[in-house]
């Protein structure tokens, strides 16, 4: 794998209109994150020959219909399934297809209309009542082991997880509140998030449960959004227009055999995937300058940290108390304010956000000083499947 | 039980002797015939060694709170009257996990690792639950 690091790059990176978009498809979000990469890397989409998408569960082969609004014929091109996980393994894919010759330019995007859908009828009428938010179709809901104990959604399954590291190591919602807190302050930098009110303690303890160890502000949010990158060869990324950045390693991980099984839920997925990762960039957590963490509930975040070996395992609370996360911290994370403050768009933007602070685009009061290299985790799949990209400065 | 308005689960080709067995008044699960270990949701070969040899063996109905969460948002109108209520992941004595609910105890004293055992919910005619109760210590 390591004949690979440093040999592709992301070359553009583009986001959609964030947050409660009106009157826009996921499908329509995705063309404008994509329109937006490609014009970020001065690439036009007769330059395109690779397709790597995700959307929306529902929408049948999602890639065919970006294509045809692209005009695009694409030489490599798919829809992937793998939740959360899916936006860095298509970056992985896409570097692997160029180096198999199956492509040379490959635009990774992923869209959803979650909060439209939830506020829309069947006829596109606005809702008196939003629906529960659920990309997943009702036919491949569970119809047994869980809904009869009115087990529902994503928010429980990880809140199991969340519970069992609060019995082992003594977390506290302090200790999540503290991730809520930090995003929410990198949230008020960033002029595109959703969710630029401040946040303290005492609003987040005061907030109401969900389900219990999670309340409002412990859950990522529901969002219109899109984001994209291209990827090609680093060579060819020197003659365009953007400043590239380069893809030093990934890997993916997944602990298919279940949320529920051995020690997943304290010890998930990232442990595996970060180990393997490291060694194919050939960099361990301490040359980490920022990260990017899939943060689709605050005990994601913590777990995470630790099995990153950002700190030990059962330390991930007093880590996040400690300001680690911050702009001026050990560990500056979620710098654009991630899922809980800027928009959830699957890891997607938190992608964007690493190659952006390499580029060393932002003024001063959110760029991270220095930044040579963002690694950014991509969790999904509701819980099991994992995926690492370690990016680092041209 | 005609007014039931919970989710009914609908079994799968897979999970109907579980379900049946519910209906009888046992917790039967998965135990392979090749290893002996025990798994849960039922499928058609072991994930501890993929042998297709199985039997369906009743469970002691003991086990303990492996983690668990309190459901304050009402996803499903039938359950409206019922929040704060707990899920929780079930470890049985025998090893496989599985969700229920717990019954006869107060949201606030539930605790991972507490002692459970099975207690039998039929809620139709053809449809049985497990649910767990607090148990003592064994």
């Amino acid at each position: 794998m390591k004949q690979l690091r440093d040999k592709y790059a992301i070359v553009g990176t583009g986001k959609s209109r964030l947050g409660k978009v009106d009157g826009v498809t996921a499908l329509g979000l995705i063309e404008e994150a994509v329109k937006a990469a490609l014009d970020d890397a001065g690439l036009k989409n007769t330059d395109v020959d690779g397709l790597l998408i995700r959307g929306p569960d529902d929408i049948y082969c999602l890639h065919q219909l970006l294509g045809a609004r692209l005009g695009v014929n694409a030489a490599f091109s798919s829809t992937l399934d793998n939740g959360g996980a899916s936006q860095i393994m298509a970056v992985a894919l896409a570097a692997m297809a160029i180096e198999a010759g199956l492509a040379t330019t490959v635009v990774c995007a992923y869209g959803r209309d979650t909060w439209s859908r939830t506020n829309r009828g069947p006829n596109n009428e606005r809702r008196d009542k939003r629906e529960e938010p659920n990309m997943i179709p009702p036919s491949q809901r569970p119809v047994e082991h869980g809904p009869e104990f009115g087990f529902f959604g994503p928010v429980a399954l990880h809140g199991l997880g969340a519970r069992r590291h609060m019995f082992e190591y003594g977390t506290t919602r302090e200790d999540f509140a503290a991730i809520a807190i930090a995003f929410r302050e990198h949230a008020r930098r960033n002029p595109e998030a959703t969710m630029r009110e401040p946040l303290d303690l005492a609003t987040y303890m005061s907030a109401r449960m969900i389900v219990d160890p999670f309340g409002l502000y412990d859950c990522s949010l529901v969002s219109d959004a899109a984001g994209a990158v291209v990827v090609t060869s680093a060579e060819r990324a020197r003659d365009l227009k953007a400043k590239p950045v380069l893809i030093k390693g990934f890997a993916t991980f997944n602990n298919t055999k279940g949320w529920f099984l051995d020690d997943n839920m304290v010890t998930t997925a990232a442990a595996e995937c970060s180990e393997r990762a490291y060694k194919f960039a050939g960099v361990g957590p301490a040359d980490i300058d920022c990260a990017q963490i899939y943060d689709c509930f605050t005990y994601m975040v913590l777990t995470q940290l630790e099995d990153y070996g950002f700190c030990k395992k059962g330390e991930g609370g007093a880590f996040v108390r400690s300001g680690a996360l911050g702009l001026e911290g050990v560990l500056p994370t979620n710098t654009s304010g991630g899922q809980l403050s800027e928009a959830h768009v699957e890891g997607m933007l938190q992608i964007v956000e690493g190659a952006r602070q390499l580029q060393g685009i932002y003024g001063p009061e959110r760029q991270v000083k220095d930044a040579e290299i963002a690694l950014v985790s991509g969790h999904g799949g509701n819980t099991i499947c994992h995926s690492t990209l370690i990016l680092g400065r041209a | 039980m005609s007014n039931y308005k919970k989710p009914v689960p609908i079994p799968s080709v897979e999970s109907k002797p579980y379900w049946t067995g519910l209906k009888e008044g046992r917790l039967l699960i998965p135990k392979c015939g090749e290893c002996g270990n025990f798994w849960f949701p039922p499928s058609l070969h072991c994930p501890h060694c993929n042998a297709a040899n199985f039997s369906w063996e009743p469970s002691s109905g003991r086990g303990k709170v492996f983690s668990y969460v309190v459901f304050h948002r009402v996803y499903h109108p039938a359950f409206s009257e019922e929040v704060p209520y707990v899920v929780a992941l079930i470890e049985l004595e025998e090893g496989p996990r599985l969700i229920s609910n717990l019954v006869e105890i107060k949201p606030d004293d539930v605790q991972c690792e507490m002692p459970v055992s099975v207690v039998f919910e039929k809620i139709a005619n053809n449809m049985t639950l497990p649910k767990f109760r607090p148990a003592p210590l064994y």
